[in-house]
């Protein structure tokens, strides 16, 4: 999906507007694409989603800390899908400390998962006004199209 | 010595194959300073290891502490000795047997055996959803000409979707779309078993697994598909 997208930007097959979105974006690795995916298969996808955002918007930052590093939403395994829920929910105090410190109008994410988590933990106990998009969402909105 | 080399050198029985990895844990704790769930109700990653140590991955199944974990893999970025954590978990859920697995996936591998997607959601009604979405998109400036691909043979990508996408979140199946099409990307969605989430990833369920991989694979051959997008 990354990869995809680099191929997309860098040879020009898609065209973005980086003056669309105005709001400053934070951005959450995935365990999955992150962290696992270094451990299980020997890269982890750090850089291109990092590449892929800066070619879409001004004004985005990092989680502290972040990449490998990075603290999991708390929804893997879908929250939502187990007997543990409030569980759950204590454990993404941290995220929601994360993206508050980043002072951030919008978390950009590539896993259906983290979306779904991170929107819940907001409209839980965050601020709810927080956006939380898909990173081909950001790509999409920033398509120019002839 | 590294760990891995250490792993050579322990000859102990133990689920996985090749020796309980778990016997080289040194007690450090490092994996619990690391994961964000050390304390919610008892939870701590050296329980996790050391029930791993005395072989009660049975037991480790059936406890909460299988299903509080998120493995999101923080403890064993951290270990020194490279102890598989979050594979002990996969193995011990497994292990644990399907009344531990938590219902709402139960039921949706359930459906997923029998019906090819989680939801149980027939073929004719996933085909009228993504065509009604296709129809919204065409009626965006830029989009006029955009035309759904479905079961087309021989496309450089065949896409799976997450089955969230076809059940409340409509909308979200626009964004891939829009880039496809600016890229003018020869692309393909299967018509039937479209199903991208396996959740045999976490029950520990190798069989469901491989039933997910093979639905995929059997697409692609159907489709003859040169790659696959999998965006989850």
């Amino acid at each position: 999906m990354f990869d995809l997208l680099v191929e997309y930007i860098s040879t020009q097959r898609i065209r973005l507007d980086r003056d669309r979105i105005k709001k400053k974006a934070v951005y959450h690795d995935p365990c999955n694409y992150g962290r696992k995916s270094e451990a299980l298969f020997g890269h982890g996808y750090f850089h291109e989603p990092r590449w892929i955002l800066n070619q879409c918007l001004e004004h985005w930052t990092d989680m502290q800390p972040n990449r490998a590093r990075q603290y999991c939403c708390g929804g893997g395994g879908g929250l939502m899908l187990t007997p543990y829920e409030e569980q759950r929910k204590y454990y993404s105090r941290r995220k929601i400390e994360q993206i508050k410190n980043s002072r951030a109008e919008l978390v950009v994410v590539p896993c259906h998962s983290c979306h779904g988590h991170i929107r819940a933990m907001l409209d839980a106990q965050g601020p709810a006004s927080i956006e939380v998009k898909y990173l081909w969402e950001v790509v999409a909105e920033a398509l120019v199209m002839d | 010595m590294n760990s891995t080399e250490v792993l050579s050198h322990t000859d102990l029985s133990g689920p996985g194959g090749g020796g309980n990895p778990a016997q080289i844990c040194l007690g450090c704790g490092t994996c619990a300073s690391a994961c964000p769930m050390t304390g919610i109700e008892g939870f701590d990653p050296r329980r996790i290891v050391r029930l791993g140590q005395l072989g009660r991955f049975e037991e480790l199944g059936e406890s909460s502490l299988a299903w509080l974990c998120t493995m999101c893999g923080r403890c064993q970025e951290g270990c020194p000795m490279d102890v598989r954590i979050t594979d002990m978990i996969r193995e011990a859920r497994d292990l644990g047997g399907e009344k531990t697995v938590p219902q709402a996936i139960g039921k949706g591998i359930e459906m997923f055996m029998e019906t090819g997607n989680n939801l149980g959601l027939p073929d004719e009604d996933f085909g009228f959803i993504v065509e009604d979405v296709a129809e919204e998109l065409t009626e965006e400036p830029g989009f006029e000409d955009f035309v759904l691909p479905v079961d087309k043979e021989d496309a450089r990508l065949l896409f799976t979707l997450h089955n969230k996408l076809v059940n409340t979140q409509n909308e979200d199946l626009k964004h891939w779309w829009k880039i496809l099409h600016a890229a003018g990307e020869s692309w393909t969605l299967p018509g039937s078993r479209w199903e991208g989430v396996n959740w045999g990833f976490f029950s520990g369920q190798d069989q469901v697994l491989k039933a997910g991989v093979d639905t995929i694979v059997g697409n692609m051959e159907r489709l003859r598909s040169r790659g696959l997008m999998y965006p989850e």
